[in-house]
């Protein structure tokens, strides 16, 4: 049977109403237009939430076809100038394949979350809250409030949220987000500092350093987080420092970001100190680069590889992954993506020799 | 464009060969002979083959979730009867009770809250989730496997005895003598045709006394026994398993592993 255009729209408009978006960051968007994270984040590091500009930006730059509407029907996310909402649901069909084992499948609803801003005074004062909503119960993920001077340059918020360190990337479990722990599944509670201009975008927060478990000691955690954006380019670096009864974790690291012609191009490389690991300091290394290939509009390839030194006084032990994925968004609201992600580690391990496939539809609004 | 690919290709092969050999390494990437490698319902079997090399990508250190450190030498603490943080009713290990532990739920994909551990990535087989469960309901014990636990022998009555009104059984080590419950220690007759799956069977009622502690040797009481087949059974397992002091059950079926019932037949004759 062979659907018309207008029956495939309406199908991927369906689909999109029951897919999953998720809370995550696409740095490469803000390199390849030269933006700044909080040009279309309410985050000003990224992630979670648009506002009304990346909404805008989202509907028309990003999909290969537009349907077309009348412009009061354009959604913005803001309900009045006090209240915005957004919303994501991701659905996952994968594929493992684990050496001496028997491969997996399964069809997997990631999650659905929720988002809320409440801005008592606009531009000034806000309460934001990231809610994630399946599967299982309700967890709150994010939830601060945030004023910000007049003139926009300095941000102080308080609460819960994602931590100022690297990339903010749409996968949790790159090296550089895994084994740093910091990513959007390890929130923590404490207070944050911000500073923004032209070409600045730094963040220094103080968090209790148990990723929103229950605080154990009197030590807290630091992570700092600077960013300098050009047109073409940008560069960061970041500190991390976790000080706990048992001992520190250090994490430094630098990331930058550079478009040549229709390639966004990301990298990340971070050095870990760790003595709360075992009776002895480990120190390892992660690191990622990644390549977004804007092959038309709405069609984009992404290569990426990625490298982790689990102990530099082990040799033989590292890892590597790979990615190749295709990102089709068709319309807006809807990105179907799918890829495959091949690991390589040392052979002993089956679990770090083996192969991921899978195939998401992606909604968010 | 040629360019942007070709550059794209060199990035990733730069990469590629990076990848260690594992030359002395155990299956967690450490030099060998820091970990055991076979997966036993122990507490540090159950370390080193799964927290250790699944879990502490995630869960280690200063960085895990949720503070819940599943590297070794902090895990035992902060799972065997600590209470959840995403769920607080239930604790992430109960000991004895592997249902409702939150461990075995997050590893199912059956908690209430979040995903399925581990996070994004391939579940655990069956078999692995099933020796945890094990664990669990062997009283999530914190020792080293196998070799210490506490075997049983039947003393007497021997073999083909004319009378028998009590029943001597000796363990090779301690016993938890509170978890002599009733239902922990049963006495069956075959019912005169010497089989126990007839459905003929009689229970016969038995009161457990302790004649010695270390080691300990069980007297266990009976009325007079008539001329049949008798099956002693001590449990090793659940729902309540004999075990020594440290929690650990006793090898009751003696395949030096600890769990499994104890078992013995003797028959009782007719004095002539």
């Amino acid at each position: 049977m062979i659907l018309s255009r207008k029956s495939w729209t309406a199908a991927a408009i369906v689909a999109g109403i029951f897919v999953a978006t998720v809370a995550h960051a696409e740095p490469y968007f803000a390199v390849r237009q030269g933006m700044k994270c909080n040009s279309c984040h309410f985050n000003p590091a990224g992630g979670g939430m648009r506002n009304a500009f990346g909404n805008g930006w989202a509907q028309t730059a990003l999909p290969a076809r537009r349907i077309e509407m009348p412009a009061t029907d354009n959604w913005t996310g803001e309900v009045n100038r006090f209240i915005a909402l957004g919303g994501n649901l991701r659905a996952n069909a994968t594929y493992n394949d684990i050496p001496n084992q028997d491969a997996q499948s399964e069809f997997d609803l990631e999650e659905l979350r929720a988002y809320l801003a409440i801005t008592a005074v606009p531009d000034r004062l806000a309460v934001y809250i990231d809610q994630r909503l399946a599967p299982g119960g309700s967890t709150n993920l994010e939830a601060f409030a945030r004023y910000m001077t007049k003139d926009q340059r300095w941000n102080f918020q308080a609460g819960q949220f994602y931590l100022p360190y690297g990339l903010r990337l749409e996968d949790d479990s790159a090296f550089v987000r895994q084994v740093t722990g910091i990513s959007f599944a390890t929130p923590d509670r404490g207070v944050q500092v911000g500073f923004e201009s032209a070409a600045w975008s730094a963040q220094l927060a103080v968090t209790n350093g148990t990723a929103s478990g229950p605080e154990a000691d009197e030590g807290k955690q630091a992570s700092l987080r600077g960013e300098f954006i050009q047109n073409i380019w940008r560069f960061g670096a970041g500190f991390n420092l976790n000080d706990t009864d048992v001992g520190d974790r250090q994490m430094q690291g630098v990331f930058a970001g550079v478009r040549t012609g229709p390639v966004a191009w990301l990298a990340e490389a971070d050095y870990i100190e760790d003595e709360t690991l075992g009776s002895m300091e480990r120190t390892q290394w992660v690191g990622l680069i990644e390549a977004n290939w804007l092959v038309t509009q709405g069609n984009n390839l992404k290569l990426t590889a990625e490298f982790f030194e689990p102990d530099n006084d082990v040799d033989e032990d590292e890892q590597t992954r790979y990615s190749l994925l295709w990102e089709y968004i068709p319309i807006q609201f809807v990105q179907l993506r799918a890829g495959a992600r091949i690991y390589d580690g040392i052979p002993q391990n089956d679990l770090q020799n083996r192969k991921l496939y899978f195939v998401q539809v992606h909604g968010f609004f | 464009m040629p360019t942007q690919r070709f550059w794209m290709l060199c990035a990733a092969c730069a990469l590629s060969a990076c990848a260690g050999n594992g030359e002395g390494l155990d299956a967690n990437g450490r030099p060998e002979g820091e970990g055991s490698d076979t997966l036993e319902p122990s507490f540090e079997s159950i370390q080193d083959n799964v927290f250790t090399p699944v879990c502490t990508g995630c869960h280690a250190g200063a960085a895990a979730p949720l503070g819940l450190r599943l590297d070794e030498g902090a895990s035992y603490a902060l799972l065997v009867n600590a209470p959840s943080v995403e769920v607080p009713a239930l604790r992430r290990v109960q000991p004895g009770n592997p249902d409702a532990s939150y461990l075995i739920q997050k590893l199912e994909g059956t908690a209430a809250v979040g995903g399925r551990m581990p996070l994004n990535a391939p579940a655990l087989p069956p078999a692995t989730i099933a020796v945890i469960r094990q664990w669990i309901a062997n009283g999530a014990p914190n020792i080293a496997v196998s070799s210490q636990a506490t075997k049983l022998s039947l003393v007497a009555p021997a073999d083909g005895s004319l009378k028998a009104e009590s029943i001597v059984v000796a363990a090779d080590g301690s016993v938890d003598l509170s978890l002599l419950q009733a239902g922990v220690v049963t006495l069956r007759a075959s019912g005169g045709d010497g089989n126990f799956e007839s459905g003929n069977e009689i229970n016969i009622a038995v009161a457990v006394a302790v004649r010695s502690t270390q080691p300990a040797v069980l007297v266990i009481e009976t009325q007079p026994l008539a001329r049949d087949s008798y099956e002693l059974r001590i449990n090793g397992g659940e729902p309540v398993a004999l075990a020594d002091h440290g929690g650990v059950p006793v090898d009751g079926d003696g395949d030096g592993m600890p769990g499994g019932d104890f078992v013995a037949h003797f028959t009782v004759e007719e004095a002539r």
